[in-house]
């Protein structure tokens, strides 16, 4: 009898048919309009900024080589150093409080998600998703404001000391814009979080409670190990939402107070748009796009299928 | 190792009362079976034992110790799941041992016992795979193992071979009847299969509707089945029940009419039954012979080749269709007349309220 393994080395040596020509044809005639489009809005534009990161241009007049000198700016410069750095303070905020609420709400309403607490948890929760973003800056710059809600709060229990305008607080303004992308990614992350606890059977659970677990040892040895591909999932997308962000930050704060809340995504605008180095601009482009890379293929790697 | 009694038990979901009263003794060391049809309410006792669901009134000790409000953990019991539920992203060796870690037992103790619960259920070579890597059978062992390996005081199955094939099921029997003699284990083994029931018990609890119908050893069951419902649930293929009334009662002997078939039944003790009464025959397939002399005459329906024993569905004059076994290979067919008949003491006879008469 041929094992099934056998059976598919069997089928990998066969020599490539008219059929499975014809067959690899047809799939690329499909594949080809989204390809063409891909290639046309991501590829292309993509090359392009590669090539005027080694230019300086102001997007209008004659370009000249410039070598690698954009690149030997954006990794120099204190200022452009600080924006990146910037951002990574962003993914403490903008990944760590989404995914850690996220896990602590799907825990919790794991054993109600079909009753109404559970509808209603997730459909509250899920809610700043569907609100846009921009709205979602202006709403939070009311609430960071001097007169805002956030400051009536806090005076109304005795903390005036600590009202201010956040958002124009040097200190204060990245932590502020932090929590609106955290408030606006926490539905997201939520929702792919409970979905994810769903699939995670029942009886896994039942088992680690005869096999002595609390519910502390049942999150760490089933929620977690359960939720990986998910949490992984969550952990990308909000990297990038930190690491890429522009909306959220040109709302509320359009980069201030100085540069403490300039994002990348922000100077690359400012850079091209506003100060006319669209070099410049496309070097710290290509430089965010290899960030965001690097930063996210540990996540990929653990959250791939261990065979 | 303990026993387990169980008080006056009772769960309602809502207003739904799925476990209706049950009391139960279970000596320390009996293999229980808990059978019945889907429903019925088996694993519902089953887990509310193990501490996995609440028990709405009565109670459960296990030993002497009341268990109601102890969490399952603390219960002295451990559970073999009808889904295996093992741990997908551990080992069968962190699987084995993931109650001993928790409790926290010393790792040199805790990679003997983990060692030598994989020794007893022969899986030493699958201590380094991820149940993913396992198959059905595998995967049952590790969950006994799993539940072993804590030495829990009673040990209980809900259908835990199942998803099994049905050779490896007959393999898997016979793995948990030699386990529960080495152990020495109070176990409760809840299934809808009558043949693990009947094969693996000591005593087997037979559930219908959240209720005890009866209780007793496989061969008390078979023999002496108290009611209809156990009647017709144990025994393969099921009991054949027709309908009749009482012709004539002579010394432990009644005469059964069964429209113009009159046959005779032999009942132990004096009876309340009186000519004219209705009741309910019952013949085992396997006690039916062909017998040119026999009272039952009929039209053969369908016939099953065994190759050891034939099964006959017989269509009777007065228009009931019962079920034969006869030995060998049978040479009737398909529309051929047959005569069946039986010996007057393996018959059985249930009253109008169910209840077995003699």
């Amino acid at each position: 009898m041929t094992s099934a393994p056998a059976a598919q080395r069997q089928e990998q040596r066969l020599p490539q048919t008219r059929g499975s020509r014809k067959s690899r044809k047809a799939a690329w005639f499909f594949v080809a309009p989204a390809f063409a489009f891909y290639a046309a809005f991501v590829l292309v534009p993509l090359a392009m900024s590669f090539y005027y990161s080694f230019l300086r241009w102001d997007g209008i007049g004659q370009a000249r080589f410039h070598g690698i000198t954009n690149y030997v700016t954006v990794l120099t410069d204190p200022k452009l150093l600080q924006i990146i750095g910037n951002a990574f303070q962003l993914v403490g905020y903008f990944t760590v409080i989404p995914v850690v609420l996220g896990l602590a709400v799907a825990s919790v309403i794991r054993g109600h998600m079909a009753g109404p607490f559970g509808t209603a948890t997730r459909t509250i929760l899920f809610l700043p998703q569907v609100i846009p973003l921009v709205a979602a800056g202006i709403a939070w710059s009311w609430m960071f404001a001097n007169t805002g809600v956030v400051n009536q709060g806090l005076r109304a229990i005795g903390l005036s000391d600590w009202a201010r305008g956040w958002l124009g607080d040097f200190v204060w303004a990245l932590p502020a814009v932090g929590i609106i992308g955290a408030w606006v990614l926490l539905g997201l992350c939520t929702i792919l979080l409970v979905t994810g606890i769903t699939k995670i059977d029942p009886s896994l659970y039942e088992a680690a409670r005869l096999d002595g677990a609390r519910p502390w040892h049942e999150f760490i040895y089933i929620t977690l190990p359960g939720l990986r591909q998910e949490i992984a999932v969550c952990v990308t997308l909000t990297v990038i939402s930190a690491l890429a962000s522009f909306d959220i930050v040109y709302i509320a704060t359009q980069g201030g107070p100085g540069i403490t809340t300039m994002v990348p995504g922000l100077e690359i605008y400012r850079l091209a748009f506003a100060h006319r180095q669209v070099g410049l601009a496309s070097a710290l482009a290509i430089v965010l796009m290899i960030l965001v890379l690097i930063s996210i293929a540990p996540i990929q790697w653990f959250a791939r299928e261990k065979k | 190792m303990a026993g387990l009694t169980i008080r006056s038990v009772r769960k309602n979901y809502g207003p739904v009362p799925v476990i209706k009263g049950v009391d139960l003794d279970i000596a320390h060391g009996e293999f229980v079976v808990f059978v019945g049809p889907s429903g019925c309410g088996k694993s519902t006792l089953l887990r509310m034992i193990a501490g996995l669901e609440d028990i709405t009134e009565g109670t459960i000790a296990i030993g002497d110790r009341v268990v109601n409000d102890v969490e399952p953990r603390d219960r002295g019991v451990a559970m073999v799941f009808q889904s295996y539920a093992l741990y997908p992203h551990m080992s069968v060796y962190d699987n084995v041992g993931f109650g001993l870690k928790l409790a926290g037992t010393p790792k040199d103790v805790r990679d003997a016992k983990i060692r030598e619960a994989a020794r007893v259920l022969q899986m030493e070579h699958l201590l380094d795979r991820k149940p993913a890597q396992l198959s059905g059978g595998q995967r049952q062992r590790v969950a006994i193992g799993r539940a072993i390996v804590r030495q829990p005081d009673v040990l209980l199955f809900d259908e835990p071979l199942s998803n099994l094939d049905a050779a490896l099921r007959g393999d898997m029997r016979m793995e948990l009847a030699r386990l529960h003699k080495d152990l020495d284990a109070t176990m409760i083994y809840v299934t809808h299969d009558q043949v693990e029931a009947m094969t693996l018990a000591d005593k087997i609890v037979v559930l219908d509707g959240g209720v005890v119908q009866q209780v007793g050893t496989p061969l008390e069951l078979y023999n002496k089945p108290a009611n209809l419902f156990v009647a017709g649930f144990i025994g393969a293929p099921n009991m054949n029940l027709v309908a009749g009334t009482v012709d004539a009662i002579n010394a432990g002997e009644l005469t059964i009419a069964l429209g113009a078939t009159k046959v005779r039944v032999a009942i132990e003790g004096a009876t309340s039954l009186k000519a004219g009464d209705a009741v309910t025959l019952g013949v085992r397939p396997h006690a039916l012979t062909a017998d040119a002399s026999g009272p039952l005459k009929g039209i053969v329906q369908l016939i099953e080749q065994l190759g050891n024993e034939t099964v006959v569905r017989v269509k009777l004059a007065e228009g009931e269709e019962i079920t034969a076994v006869l030995p060998g290979q049978s040479g009737h067919a398909v529309g051929a007349p047959i005569t069946l008949a039986f010996d007057p003491a393996s018959a059985h006879l249930f009253g109008t309220d169910q209840l077995r008469v003699g």
